[in-house]
């Protein structure tokens, strides 16, 4: 009893610790965190002024909000375009990056170097790098263009799509994707390696019994490693979708950040609060759906 | 043990694939062998692409069978015009001073906020992990404006403001342009995308086996030294990949240095602007008619992507293998 009594009283000084080890990190979130945390979201119903020593803010309701939405014509073209890159480009992503760590997790000659190739994006991916290369590879090049011209060139999609006779929109959306291909497989590098991560810690005792069984390799997929993938590819889609809206070169950050450099601070914090509500909701639904039909099913 | 008997099943099962060599696994492997080296391809080609460009000189639109082997080269005046336009040496001093150093102070002051939320349970802990997942999900873009202000007048907790309500005396200092915009948050363990950083750590340290630090612990050693002593010389693989990632993203940084600092940038923050510098100091427009405009270009971003490739081919052995064993998806 009394051990019991001093091991609890070992714990309690313990976790006292936990504070210990916890404070710089918890005063740092209040200071570079929370409070600007709230400050923004007062910003984005403030008017804001420059003065001599810093600036000035007027609460002005819902005005900022006013002014982005209606009479503001480019903001909502932004938000548009923002939300659409984020529904095709989210399950292509997670798409890409699973078939590609499933290719690396496999055995085979060379798998080192295939590897330390692959996960080169995740090294030079910057954002400025790539805005310099598809910017000007992309839109203005002719036959040398990367992303744009050179993959339907590469692929004759064009051809392709007209001979298969598919529906207009269908193949609207096939040539985005066949000309995004550049740019996916660019973004995909450090999901790829949160997917390799998740491969190896599949214990490959499942795969014997299966193979035991008699399963097939479409069912070893679906019943083994998909379902045993579902917390990494939570995180996966979790770590992407923040991505995709953070992305510097998407058309609506890269905007409201060349209007904060140039000193417009009242109406920006409105602009990214709504793009980040919008999102934040995105995310939220998306989460919901994969609970409740993924996650679901495998319990 | 247990691992090597995992590895001897892995290595006979592959022998087995090895010796029963079927046309269908042979076909199979030859479509692997393709998709994987066209995705290689996909992800050389730009690569190889800012590199031979580089290469290229003003005449080179002139000779159509340029695209991969540069026939008219210009390297050294290219780069010559490059590392003029970047202002190289004072961009790279200033990156090492503002972003690399700070990359750095990450690494050890994530790991003790990680230390402290994978071994005790302590009073708050449940609402700080909430707010330590909220700050993965917030960007940076919602703080950035108010983070600039505060560093124009740097307050603690408003202990600065009473005083200077109080006395007069005003002790705030403007730290906005100095490099202690970025040592400060860094210093916290709040800086560039910290909350991933911790995230990581303290998967790894969740992972780790406790009887040796409660050994430690049993032995007298108070909670700084088994931190130091036990946990940190064993998570070698966590701290590889934790520091590769944060020199990445500091590197890379080019949104927090174009508010908080208004001159002596960084590198990230010339290339961003290579562009209209080219246009300054050469008078020439940069797009793809004009071979020469687009020579310095490139090789502006080979000279900015080319120290952290190297760091790259140095470490990737051992960082590949770290990210299998860190645990980072737990």
């Amino acid at each position: 009893m009394k051990g019991v009594k001093k091991l609890r009283g070992i714990e309690q000084l313990k976790n006292h610790y936990g504070h210990m080890f916890t404070l710089p990190w918890l005063i740092g979130i209040i200071i570079f965190f929370i409070i600007p945390l709230i400050q923004s979201v007062w910003y984005s119903f403030a008017k804001i002024s420059v003065v001599e020593n810093g600036i000035e803010t007027k609460f002005i309701g819902i005005d900022n909000y006013k002014q982005i939405l209606e009479a503001d014509p480019n903001y909502t073209k932004w938000l548009s375009s923002g939300i659409t890159s984020f529904f095709y480009t989210l399950p292509l992503i997670i798409l890409v990056s699973m078939v590609l760590a499933m290719l690396l997790n496999q055995k085979f000659v060379g798998r080192l170097f295939f590897r330390a190739l692959y996960f080169l994006p995740v090294i030079i991916a910057s954002g400025v790098v790539m805005t310099l290369i598809f910017q000007t590879t992309s839109s203005d090049m002719g036959s040398m263009g990367v992303s744009d011209t050179y993959t339907s060139n590469m692929f004759s999609v064009n051809d392709i799509i007209g001979w298969l006779q598919v529906d207009g929109k269908v193949a609207e959306y096939v040539i985005l994707v066949i000309n995004k291909i550049f740019d996916l497989v660019w973004q995909s590098g450090i999901q790829t390696v949160l997917f390799l991560a998740g491969l190896q810690s599949i214990p490959s005792s499942l795969y014997e019994a299966s193979k035991v069984e008699g399963a097939t390799k479409w069912e070893e997929f679906w019943f083994i490693t998909f379902p045993m993938l579902s917390q990494v590819t939570l995180l996966v889609a979790v770590f992407t979708m923040v991505e995709i809206m953070t992305n510097t070169r998407s058309t609506i950050i890269s905007n409201i950040y060349k209007m904060m450099s140039s000193g417009v601070y009242d109406e920006t914090s409105a602009m990214i609060w709504f793009y980040f509500l919008v999102g934040g909701g995105l995310m939220a639904l998306v989460l919901f759906l994969y609970n409740r039909f993924l996650m679901k099913r495998w319990e | 043990m247990k691992e090597s008997i995992i590895k001897s099943s892995v290595v006979d099962k592959s022998k087995l694939k090895r010796g029963g060599k079927t046309a269908i696994g042979l076909v199979y492997s030859l479509f692997r062998l393709i998709i994987l080296l066209s995705i290689g391809f996909i992800i050389m080609y730009p690569l190889f692409y800012m590199i031979v460009t580089s290469f290229q000189s003003k005449y080179a639109f002139l000779n159509s069978t340029r695209v991969w082997i540069p026939s008219d080269t210009a390297i050294v005046k290219n780069y010559k015009v490059a590392i003029d336009c970047l202002d190289y040496g004072k961009a790279l001093l200033s990156t090492l001073k503002n972003e690399i150093s700070s990359a750095l102070l990450q690494v050890v002051s994530c790991a003790v906020a990680a230390y402290g939320f994978a071994r005790f349970n302590f009073r708050g802990k449940k609402p700080m992990i909430f707010i330590l997942f909220l700050t993965i999900l917030v960007p940076d873009m919602i703080l950035i404006i108010p983070r600039m202000v505060n560093f124009s007048h740097l307050d603690f907790l408003g202990i600065f403001g009473l005083i200077n309500k109080l006395t007069g005396i005003d002790l705030r200092l403007n730290v906005l342009n100095t490099s202690w915009t970025f040592w400060l948050p860094a210093l916290f363990g709040v800086g560039l995308r910290s909350g991933i950083l911790i995230y990581i750590y303290m998967q790894f340290f969740r992972g780790l086996p406790r009887e040796l630090e409660e050994a430690a612990w049993v032995d007298g050693a108070g909670p700084i030294k088994t931190f130091l002593a036990i946990a940190v010389p064993s998570s070698g693989v966590a701290i590889l990949t934790v520091t590769v990632f944060s020199l990445i993203w500091h590197w890379n940084d080019s949104l927090l240095c174009g508010i908080y600092l208004t001159n002596d940038f960084p590198l990230a923050m010339t290339l961003k602007d290579i562009e209209t510098t080219i246009g300054i100091k050469y008078n020439m427009l940069v797009n793809y008619t004009n071979p020469e405009a687009m020579a310095y270009l490139m090789a502006g971003c080979v000279l900015f992507v080319m120290p952290m490739l190297i760091v790259y081919i140095i470490l990737q052995r051992w960082f590949i293998e770290s990210i299998d064993r860190v645990g980072i998806t737990g």
